[in-house]
């Protein structure tokens, strides 16, 4: 008797606070929210029809819906309290009371599935692909040695993925660094995985440049900026001056020089491109080319980028997208991320510069911390739509 | 004063024929050396690939080779059968054993007496492919690139293309139009046995031969075609026939008037000597509509705009001629009426 008391007083204490947990689906607002969903979601699919915009949201919308209604037709399955009680018979009682218990925990299956979806959809930024750099920072050489391992790591990780990239530009140094790199990763996933792998990356270690055995600190850092698809960019033969190293002088059957090496001036943004990596010099110039559209869009989304910034900046204060995120200690054979709070230290470091598994999982953790922030942030500026309100009374 | 011209060419292809026969012992030595390292790394002392670099710079220079550095980076990148864009610029790192230093230095010996790089290395990049050299077959220049990437452009959306070379050389042209269009099948013609044989290889190391045919056959007034193609019509003719005036081979480069087969250069005094026969092949064997497009000299299209207006009126048309991209008049496209 006692302990069935106990149990009530537990249980209602469990459903107190999950309903200001704000994750909980005990929570009323997010009761709601889910409802307005699932309303904008029939709303859509009798409109969509034929726009692209509102049907991509259709098809994020989906799961969630499809989700939710399932969740509903588990409720409806559950026995109420009142019939409950209302029943007379013992062994019936028994039966019901059972079978409460199997949805019960179906139930909250269906919740953490749903949860999941509905954290999936507040990653509301979509592009189609991502410009990836990664830039030697403090330490001369050594530094440059990280940079080339980080770069490593972060190509393998894209094979992993199974995402395509391509390299634009990639500058190396004698004793086999790296002083920048600017690839670009073309799969709409890519961004929601590397927009948590932007920042300074730190090492500690002993470098190999070193002699005398001291432990360094040397960063690396990763920019990470979104593609949109509307960026285009469209470059007008007659805005290039190709330049080769013969510039004058007989051509064709006269003479027989290997002129592939390749310079494109840019004429209206004063942008120049090399290209020497081939042998061709027209497979040079489409190398060369290439270069530059990378550059016109990173020119082009930089300055976007810095427009979106300030306004983050002046909504959240100072966020400092510089910070250092992550260390890389060799001494100790581990890697933390200062963003995780708890667990972010992770060990086997040869591993984890693998760019398999131990990175995926890392960056899992975080995206999984994101979306929950998103989420929660959503739901607290989020007002149940007005004419839902009226229906309502 | 034709002594002095001849003397140091005749010399230097003395040097020239004597390396190529080294380097051609080398280039075989070379595959059983880098097959017998993956399997015993430490064969020999190492030396760094920057060291054995030493002093060559200025003997290539002093011999008037230019664009050095990447004579160096292709020379070196072939010795240690690598790819080229996989070979850092400054050589970072690498190393040569004894075996492949004594290739190295031979072949650079080789192009002191201005063999041309690409017989060196046995192998050229032409657009997207990659094509066998072969001493006394016509080495494909940086222009015709542009050249044929124009026909490619003109050509990306037509159905089918049934396509004729005339004298393709290595294959180079042919074989860059079928692999960058699908559509396209091509027959090709070609005056020396040894280029007929290497555009057929080529063909077939690219995996191009179902598409390609090349017959070794000498286009000559009345005889333009080999008799098993006599009837043929084609829906596009290319041509880079030999334009070179012959007043001009005096101040071809050694590399050219020593190593290439002249018979692929000699274009008559006005350099349009064979480029007529193709004209008379074009009204024969082009379908109405269908077109014909040549790579010739500098101050060869106006003289063709010039010929098509007085002699071919109702045969052949002029549609247009266009640039290389040194700004040079050079390319021009006819069209059959």
């Amino acid at each position: 008797m006692f302990r069935k008391l106990l149990r009530v007083r537990c249980e209602s204490l469990v459903r107190r606070w999950a309903s200001t947990d704000p994750l909980s689906f005990q929570n009323e607002k997010l009761q709601s929210y889910l409802e307005s969903l699932r309303q904008e979601y029939y709303a859509l699919r009798v409109n969509a029809a034929g726009n692209d915009r509102l049907y991509a949201r259709l098809t994020r919308l989906d799961p969630v819906v499809n989700s939710l209604e399932k969740h509903r037709a588990l409720q409806r399955n559950i026995t109420s309290e009142k019939d409950l009680l209302a029943e007379k018979d013992e062994d019936m009682r028994a039966l019901m009371e059972e079978e409460n218990n199997v949805y019960t925990s179906l139930l909250r299956k269906q919740e953490e599935d749903m949860l999941q979806e509905l954290l999936a959809l507040s990653d509301d930024e979509d592009y189609p692909a991502v410009i990836f750099e990664v830039n030697a920072g403090a330490g001369g050489q050594e530094a440059m040695l990280f940079a080339q391992e980080l770069y490593d790591m972060y190509t393998s990780y894209f094979d992993h993925m199974g995402w395509e990239y391509e390299e634009f530009d990639r500058e190396t140094t004698d004793i086999g660094g790296l002083r920048h790199a600017n690839l670009q990763v073309n799969d709409p996933e890519a961004y929601n995985w590397l927009r948590f792998e932007a920042g300074v990356h730190r090492v500690q270690r002993v470098p190999a440049t070193e002699k005398s055995g001291r432990i360094h600190t040397s960063t690396a850092s990763i920019t990470v900026i979104p593609r949109p698809a509307d960026v285009q960019v469209q470059i007008a033969e007659r805005d290039l001056k190709i330049e080769t190293k013969r510039a004058s002088g007989a051509g064709g059957q006269h003479v027989n020089t290997t002129d592939s090496a390749v310079r494109i001036v840019h004429l209206p943004s004063g942008l120049a491109v090399e290209s020497q990596s081939e042998r061709s010099q027209l497979k040079n110039r489409e190398v060369a080319l290439k270069r530059l559209q990378a550059k016109l869009i990173h020119q082009q989304l930089q300055s976007a980028e810095a427009t979106k910034k300030a306004t983050r900046k002046a909504q959240q204060g100072n966020l400092n997208r510089n910070e250092k995120i992550r260390t890389y200690n060799f001494v100790q054979d581990r890697v933390t991320d200062h963003r995780v709070q708890q667990g972010g230290t992770l060990h086997n470091l040869p591993g984890f510069l693998e760019g398999g598994q131990q990175l995926s999982g890392l960056i899992e953790r975080l995206q999984l911390e994101h979306r929950k922030q998103a989420l929660m942030e959503l739901l607290e500026t989020w007002q149940p739509p007005p004419q839902e309100a009226a229906d309502k009374n | 004063m034709l002594k002095y011209l001849t003397q140091p060419l005749r010399r230097t292809t003395e040097i020239a024929r004597r390396s190529f026969c080294n380097s051609k012992l080398s280039g075989s030595s070379a595959k059983v050396t880098a097959a017998t390292t993956t399997t015993t790394p430490t064969v020999g002392p190492l030396i760094e690939v920057r060291e054995a670099l030493d002093g060559w710079s200025d003997k290539l220079k002093e011999a008037g080779v230019s664009d050095i550095d990447f004579n160096l980076k292709c020379i070196v990148s072939h010795v240690l059968q690598r790819k080229f864009n996989t070979v850092p610029d400054d050589f970072a790192q690498l190393k040569f054993n004894s075996e492949q230093l004594a290739d190295f230095e031979r072949f650079l010996e080789a192009r002191c007496a201005r063999m041309p790089l690409q017989h060196i290395i046995g192998e050229w990049d032409f657009m997207d492919i990659t094509l066998k050299t072969a001493p006394t077959v016509f080495i494909p220049r940086p222009e015709t690139e542009e050249f044929i990437r124009l026909v490619i452009e003109n050509y990306r959306k037509v159905e089918h293309v049934n396509m004729l070379e005339v004298g393709c050389g290595s294959g180079a042209m042919s074989l860059s139009m079928l692999h960058a269009l699908p559509q396209v099948d091509a027959t090709a013609i070609e005056r020396s046995k040894a280029a007929t044989k290497l555009a057929w290889e080529n063909a077939k190391l690219l995996g191009l031969h179902q598409r390609f045919k090349v017959f070794n056959h000498t286009m000559e007034t009345d005889n333009y075609l080999p008799t098993e193609l006599q009837d043929k019509q084609y829906d596009l003719i290319i041509s880079n026939p030999p334009y070179v005036k012959t007043e001009e081979f005096q101040f071809l480069h050694p590399e050219v008037v020593v190593y290439e087969n002249l018979n692929a250069l000699d274009g008559g005094s006005d350099g349009l000597r064979v480029a007529r026969l193709v004209f008379e092949l074009a009204c024969r064997h082009l379908r109405p509509g269908g077109q014909l497009w040549l790579e010739l000299g500098n101050d060869h299209p106006p003289l063709v705009k010039t010929i098509m207006n007085m002699q071919y009126q109702g045969r052949l048309n002029f549609v247009q001629s266009y640039e290389d991209q040194y700004k040079r008049e050079r390319f021009v496209q006819l069209e059959r009426v």
